[in-house]
């Protein structure tokens, strides 16, 4: 099995061999952490450049700190998460007021001549769009959470706060996200029965 | 009822959440992560020969400064072994000094006969 599609290699076991001068290394870290870093800075962000440079930048990072890696410090993927989140933390701020919305959720490629492609679309736009009304700290929490799947130990460490404050966070941002939402549930084709 | 109401929105949500996946990656932010990562990758076993080499040559005088050392070291040990006509007696001595040290009783066992010895006298 080639080295690229090893999905078996924990991430800090293909790190050690990245600072091993390992190429194959390298490029499962990539493919294998890219797509994740990528996808939680575009949801925070809501700007697919912006989440660009930031996934970049963490990644950029990761391959810096590698010769240095303690294989007791953390999960790397917690690391990088942390990384992301405050590089992420650092544009929103400066950012004066967010993005307009005519900005979020930029069409990638469609598919061609799939209607259900299309409503994938639009129902990923209107979650991007809803996700950018939240808090940051809340949207980090529910992203996350409920797009990334991570548990609420690790996403205390990423945001570095405790658990009782993930909870809250996560809590609280999916009700304002369900408020969010709810005028155009209907027209994305999601029921109270989905 | 209400509680009916929020069980099924959540259910809603959820699933909203769960068709988010991973946006489309741009392949070119891939080309430019892993251009990335090659560049700055260290090369194979050149990280642990640098740190040899900083060893070394942070050593005082560097590989001369080494080569004297050791040449210093393999002197002392062959006197140790067989030490030179020419050395003084008090040198001597003092050299051959920790083999008698080796032979003699050790002082714990005639520290432990005296005071053996004291209790007798004491009960006689």
């Amino acid at each position: 099995m080639p080295l690229d599609q090893d999905t078996e290699t924990d991430d800090a076991t293909l790190l050690a061999r990245y600072a091993r001068g390992d190429a194959a290394a390298t490029r499962t870290l990539t493919l294998r952490l890219t797509p994740r870093v990528f996808g939680h800075a575009f949801r925070v962000l809501g700007d697919r450049a912006e989440a660009e440079d930031v996934a970049q930048d963490a990644m950029l990072r990761l391959w810096k700190i590698a010769p240095k890696w303690e294989a007791d410090r953390a999960q790397v993927s917690t690391w990088l998460f942390r990384v992301t989140a405050n590089l992420c933390t650092d544009r929103l701020r400066k950012r004066r007021g967010g993005p307009a919305l005519d900005d979020i959720a930029e069409p990638a490629d469609p598919a061609p001549g799939a209607e259900g492609q299309l409503q994938t679309r639009a129902r990923m736009d209107a979650l991007t769009a809803a996700l950018q009304t939240l808090p940051d700290r809340q949207r980090q929490a529910v992203v996350l959470r409920h797009i990334e799947g991570l548990a609420n130990p690790e996403i205390a460490d990423i945001l570095d706060v405790g658990v009782e404050a993930v909870e809250s966070l996560t809590a609280r941002g999916k009700r304002a996200l369900k408020a969010a939402l709810a005028p155009q549930k209907q027209a994305l084709g999601y029921s109270d029965d989905s | 009822m209400t509680a009916d109401r929020h069980d099924t929105t959540d259910a809603a949500l959820d699933q909203w959440l769960q068709d988010a996946g991973t946006p489309q990656l741009p392949d070119a932010l891939m080309a430019r992560v892993l251009a990335d990562g090659l560049a700055m990758q260290p090369a194979p076993g050149g990280a642990v020969a640098g740190r040899a080499r900083g060893w070394f040559t942070g050593l005082k005088g560097g590989w001369q400064g080494v080569g004297g050392l050791l040449a210093a070291t393999c002197a002392g040990f062959w006197i140790g072994l067989s030490p030179p006509d020419y050395l003084p007696q008090a040198a001597l001595t003092l050299l051959v000094a920790e083999q008698v040290d080796e032979t003699a009783e050790p002082v714990e066992v005639l520290a432990y006969g005296w005071v053996e010895d004291e209790g007798t006298d004491i009960d006689g």
